[in-house]
């Protein structure tokens, strides 16, 4: 009992510690406060939304007025009801293709680096078969040959996004396994699966966590790509479908240019965020760049 | 190990990577449902001769083994097969006009980007901790973040709806007579302006990047300080000292970056209808012309592949350290 709470009581330490180097970053700040705004836009959407996104409320094309801020599109919706709606997509696709390529890049890694030898070979060569692959065309590839679905995007964009997790961890896992709680713990008998979750695992959280804030930034730029090349979930309002129809509508030679601004500062803004917050855990992850000059 | 020994273990990895690949792509166009011929039915232009060209051409009669091995057969001979909406071979389709047109797009602005961004970083590197370096720091990550085809939508919007100074899509004016060749090339550049600029303007970040991180490790080294100690004047020491030297990684990872060269030409050839390869994979996505879908995609995978071994040799051969790893 005593050691539990000790221990749980060093993490608690832990958190405190890195919290107050994160929130020393000030980019860091900035960037998770704007995360904070898209992630409440996205859970209370029904509630924010002046309109239900779908339904015709307007004309085609109306310029912004005081009852659509952003003008309405091809069918008479509201675009600003369509853009905080598009936030639940865009956040869905790029956590869950993130989650899912860390998953399988950080189980490629470990096992890569852990046992070595021709599994090492042959996993790597794979690997870097992925990392060099086009990305856009191989997910158009596949977004053809599976159909089109918020799912299968999700999927698609996780298998090329895998490859870069996958070397990270491999590279950390080869000298994790050198060291000498992970000796000790074989020399006492432990079995290859029991090193790899409890040692190593826990050992490569870390980076793979600060990697996943990238892999989701690029996640929501493709998924917006896919979708505005008409690729997309067409039952899904994200940014992507939105400025799907609206180059097809014509709305850049119509009254209302904002439903093609608009989305695209949504996009922006999440990628800004997510850079930030990637530059600050930078910062307070790795050490070596915590004195790095400028 | 020599250089000698360096180019053989490369060659023999670019050969697996070759065979994982074609083995990757014959297992994802049979991920569809019955054979590979039997979504092409409800094709208007598809008849039950092509159909039965095609079954033999892929040789779906025989067993996977042997399947897979004349799809290997067919890919590396350029056989590529028709298509379906052009009702021309692949292989006539990706070499030829289309190429031509993307190489343009994609030579001019990736050129630009590597100019500006060459002297901007060596720029913003000798003056690196001012307002105007770190200006350009923060430009460089927003430019990171903005989608492609939205730049280039921005573009449109502003330089050809509502200034008319650029047209709207396009590689050339349709139906319109040249008196001189002069006058052709000069309305293929006015229809390239726009579309080359997105792709310098979203490229400029990361180059710029580079070559800034590079020259402000390389301004430390010794041979500066000591170029600068001789009281050579800033802009020699600058220029033929520290840039040329700090030039290595941009020009490689220009090199190593296909891919998302590659990706970047899908999104902004779409947007301006611009008559090039990533245009044509577009269609091919929409209309689901799958052989024109799969040549493609082997095509532009093994140019990558190509481009990464030769910079992978270039930069062994200009630095020797690479080769004892």
């Amino acid at each position: 009992m005593e050691a539990v709470s000790v221990k749980r009581y060093r993490r608690f330490e832990r958190v405190i510690e890195f919290w107050r180097a994160y929130s020393r970053t000030r980019l860091g700040l900035i960037g998770l406060g704007i995360l904070l705004f898209y992630t409440l836009m996205a859970i209370f959407a029904p509630w924010i939304a002046p309109y239900d996104p779908k339904a015709r409320v307007g004309g085609s094309f109306e310029p912004p007025s005081a009852e659509h801020p952003l003008g309405t599109d091809e069918m008479g919706r509201d675009i600003l009801s369509q853009v905080i709606y598009g936030t639940r997509v865009s956040l869905l696709v790029g956590v869950l293709a993130a989650l899912l390529a860390a998953a399988i890049g950080s189980a490629v890694g470990m096992v890569s680096g852990y046992f070595g030898g021709l599994v090492d070979d042959l996993l790597m060569r794979i690997t870097d078969l992925f990392l060099v692959i086009p990305g856009l065309p191989f997910i158009i590839v596949l977004s053809v040959v599976l159909g089109p679905s918020i799912w299968n995007i999700i999927l698609v964009i996780a298998i090329i996004s895998w490859p870069s997790v996958a070397r990270l961890v491999r590279s950390e896992t080869l000298s994790l396994k050198e060291r000498l709680f992970v000796q000790a713990s074989r020399v006492s008998g432990a079995t290859d699966l029991y090193i790899i979750v409890h040692h190593i695992l826990p050992n490569v959280l870390p980076i793979v966590a600060a990697s996943m804030v990238l892999t989701i930034t690029s996640a929501i730029i493709l998924e917006a790509g896919l979708s505005f090349l008409g690729l997309g979930d067409p039952t899904k309002i994200s940014w992507g479908t939105m400025l799907y129809f609206a180059d097809r509508q014509g709305a850049l030679l119509s009254d209302n240019p904002y439903y093609i601004i608009a989305p695209g500062i949504a996009l922006i803004g999440i990628g800004l965020a997510f850079v930030f917050v990637s530059y600050a855990l930078d910062e307070v992850v790795n050490p070596r760049l915590r004195e790095r000059e400028r | 190990m020599g250089l000698r020994a360096y180019v053989a273990r490369r060659t023999i990895e670019l050969a697996i990577s070759l065979i994982l690949f074609m083995a990757l792509m014959f297992y994802v166009f049979r991920l569809m449902p019955g054979d590979p011929t039997a979504m092409l039915i409800e094709e208007t232009a598809f008849t039950s001769e092509m159909r039965e060209q095609l079954r033999r051409m892929w040789g779906l009669d025989r067993p996977l083994h042997e399947q897979f091995v004349i799809f290997m057969k067919n890919l590396l001979r350029g056989e590529l097969g028709i298509s379906f909406i052009y009702q021309k071979p692949v292989a006539d389709l990706i070499f030829g006009r289309k190429m031509l047109n993307t190489l343009a797009l994609l030579i001019a602005s990736h050129g630009m980007a590597l100019l500006i961004g060459m002297v901007l970083g060596v720029w913003a590197a000798w003056r690196r901790g001012k307002v105007l370096d770190i200006a350009s720091l923060v430009w460089a990550l927003v430019l990171h973040t903005i989608p492609v085809f939205w730049l280039g939508l921005m573009f449109l919007l502003i330089f050809a709806v509502h200034n008319k100074w650029f047209p709207l899509s396009g590689t050339i004016t349709p139906a319109r007579d040249y008196a001189h060749v002069l006058e052709y090339m000069g309305d293929y550049l006015w229809h390239l302006a726009l579309p080359a600029a997105t792709i310098t303007l979203i490229r400029l970040g990361g180059d710029f990047l580079i070559m800034r991180n590079t020259m402000v490790s390389v301004i430390r080294e010794d041979y500066v300080t000591a170029a600068i100690a001789k009281g050579l004047p800033e802009k020699i020491v600058v220029w033929k000292h520290a840039a040329r030297n700090a030039m290595l990684p941009i020009v490689t990872l220009a090199g190593l970056d296909m891919a998302t060269v590659v990706s970047g030409a899908v999104l902004t050839e779409t947007v301006f209808s611009w008559d090039g390869i990533g245009r044509l994979l577009y269609e091919a996505a929409i209309y689901r012309d799958y052989p024109v879908l799969q040549g493609l995609f082997f095509v532009i995978t093994l140019v990558v592949l190509l481009a990464n071994f030769f910079t992978d040799l270039l930069y062994a051969y200009l630095d020797p350290r690479v080769r004892y790893d």
